[in-house]
């Protein structure tokens, strides 16, 4: 069971976005002609002691990386999201829904709004896909 | 300086999400739609423009999509009060009449559409429809010729004077009865929600029904679309329905429940007609904000007289207060911890028909006051106020008109037992 988030975590994620139907079904014109990638911010909190970064390519419903990455500025993703390890954690155990975060302003999102509505179920799906897979976590 | 977006909206309440949502709704407005508005207002019979842009809104942009379940095809936003304000404002900054037709195609939806009260099964059935590439619209058919005002009074009348009955054949509804001015009536609409009576003069709440048909059945026949003052993008028409027969299951819930969750729907209109206000208001606010700074008339810019300056400053209060109200209502429903009250607590209604109300009349008067001061030229199309002035009437007309918001606002503040 990989601990969350760790590069171990990532390769988990990867794995099961890449097994996952829904995934693949809602995100065939994701990331085609626009860059679909994402950097994910987690800051401290809940038993994470600094900001850690996670980034995932993903275009035509799979997932090319997901790797842990010290130096934001090294990547250029079309998505940012931060939030905090706890929220993060909701998310990844399956009890907050990823959007419904979003909407509510647990995590702040900068990209382009219009894909976001667009390709919402994507997004859910990526989401869920988390959730597929055990994981550990800091502070439990 | 100050722009539309300076005026109250709490960024506590409303998410950046939303508020960026709004923005994309804001520029697909100008970009797209403002070009085309004062056509889409000559096109009120031939209704060929406004198709099109809806789809853009409800398919493209996903408003259709929002509220709906994820097993359905939805995006299944949370806040569903917060997501129409924001939706409804800024529509209707552009055309009131395109919000109206936009909003409208899921508010009919709303008692099976929410948790805790969905009906999966409908959901299921239509959810694909509502959420797919094509555009597929919603309408509720209330209002009857006879009756409009005393259909939405529930608390009082219970549908008691609704004429349009549901009769149990077998395991078929038989719906027959007359329907006039649903918003997306005529030929945009693909399902209707139709308010019905099983039985003729009762006022037992199991007796209302909320029952689905698609336009296209057997008996279903439509009018041809109004001419109204204005919201020409919205089409009014009759329907009949003469015999029409649709499940047994597409009675949204079971007797007692339909009037319940109605409620919340009648609620949420009330809300989403003050956003209305508040979308077309922020739009006077700039086209006079420019007009009153460009103007120069005796050697200064016509804001700095002081008569001027005095209308300007009423229209910005009545835009501070409507929005503070309505954000304030929109939080209390989406979050019912607060009050302790259910979503489709009659006490909402009652409460936000004051909001309703207050909104009418402020969007009424600033139209109204931002024409005073421009003059003959807020009386032309050009500068589109008078647009505005048209289409905002109709805000105070539906929803059980001002009277039956006064009464019930009364109702609530002052525990009136007879009215």
């Amino acid at each position: 069971m990989a601990l969350y988030p760790s590069q171990e975590w990532c390769d988990d994620w990867k794995a099961a976005m890449n097994n996952d139907k829904s995934v693949a079904e809602t995100g065939r014109k994701w990331g085609v002609d626009f860059n679909g990638n994402w950097l994910f911010e987690v800051t401290p909190g809940a038993g994470l002691e600094k900001t850690v970064y996670v980034y995932l390519a993903a275009a035509a419903g799979k997932c090319s990386k997901a790797k842990m990455i010290d130096d934001p500025s090294a990547v250029d993703p079309g998505y940012f999201v931060t939030g905090s390890y706890a929220d993060f954690k909701s998310v990844v155990k399956g009890e907050k829904d990823f959007l419904a975060g979003v909407v509510k302003g647990s995590f702040k999102l900068r990209g382009d709004m219009t894909r976001i509505i667009r390709n919402a179920r994507f997004i859910r799906a990526v989401a869920n896909s988390i959730s597929s897979f055990k994981s550990e976590y800091l502070g439990e | 300086m100050p722009t539309i977006d300076d005026f109250i909206r709490p960024k506590e309440w409303v998410s950046d999400f939303l508020t960026d949502l709004g923005k994309v709704i804001r520029q697909w407005g100008e970009d797209t739609y403002r070009p085309v508005r004062q056509q889409v207002d000559e096109d009120w019979q031939t209704h060929k423009l406004v198709p099109p842009l809806m789809k853009e809104v409800l398919v493209d942009l996903g408003v259709n999509a929002a509220l709906f379940p994820s097993e359905a095809g939805g995006t299944d936003m949370p806040e569903p009060m917060a997501l129409t304000g924001i939706v409804c404002e800024e529509l209707a900054r552009i055309d009131s009449g395109f919000a109206t037709a936009c909003i409208c195609s899921i508010w009919g939806l709303i008692p099976i559409l929410l948790e805790p009260h969905r009906n999966m099964e409908l959901l299921m059935e239509f959810g694909p429809k509502f959420c797919g590439e094509e555009l597929y619209v919603g309408s509720l058919a209330m209002t009857e010729p006879a009756s409009g005002a005393d259909i939405e009074n529930l608390g009082r009348m219970k549908g008691k004077t609704i004429q349009t009955t549901a009769v149990l054949d077998g395991n078929e509804w038989v719906i027959n009865g007359h329907k006039i001015w649903p918003s997306n009536s005529g030929k945009v609409g693909d399902l209707y929600v139709v308010l019905c009576t099983t039985k003729k003069g009762s006022d037992h709440p199991g007796d209302f029904a909320l029952i689905l048909v698609p336009a296209d059945t057997i008996g279903v026949t439509l009018g041809s679309p109004y001419r109204k003052a204005g919201m020409s993008a919205d089409m009014n028409s009759d329907i009949w329905f003469e015999n029409v027969r649709v499940p047994k299951r597409y009675r949204c819930h079971s007797p007692g429940d339909d009037l319940k969750y109605f409620r919340r729907a009648l609620t949420m209109g009330n809300i989403g007609s003050a956003a209305m206000s508040v979308g077309v208001m922020k739009s006077v606010y700039e086209i006079i904000k420019k007009w009153t700074t460009e103007r120069i008339i005796a050697g200064k810019p016509l804001k700095e007289h002081s008569m001027v300056a005095e209308m300007l400053s009423e229209v910005a209060m009545l835009i501070e207060s409507t929005s503070a109200w309505m954000w304030t209502y929109t939080r209390e429903l989406d979050h019912p911890e607060i009050s302790g009250w259910e979503p489709w607590d009659e006490r909402f209604i009652l409460k936000t028909r004051g909001l309703a109300l207050y909104a009418n009349n402020a969007v009424e008067r600033a139209c109204s006051r931002a024409m005073d001061f421009m003059g003959s030229y807020g009386y032309v199309r050009e500068f589109d106020i008078e647009k505005h002035w048209r289409d905002q009437k109709v805000i105070g007309l539906w929803m059980g008109g001002k009277g039956l918001k006064t009464l019930e606002n009364a109702r609530y503040w002052f525990d009136l037992e007879t009215l």
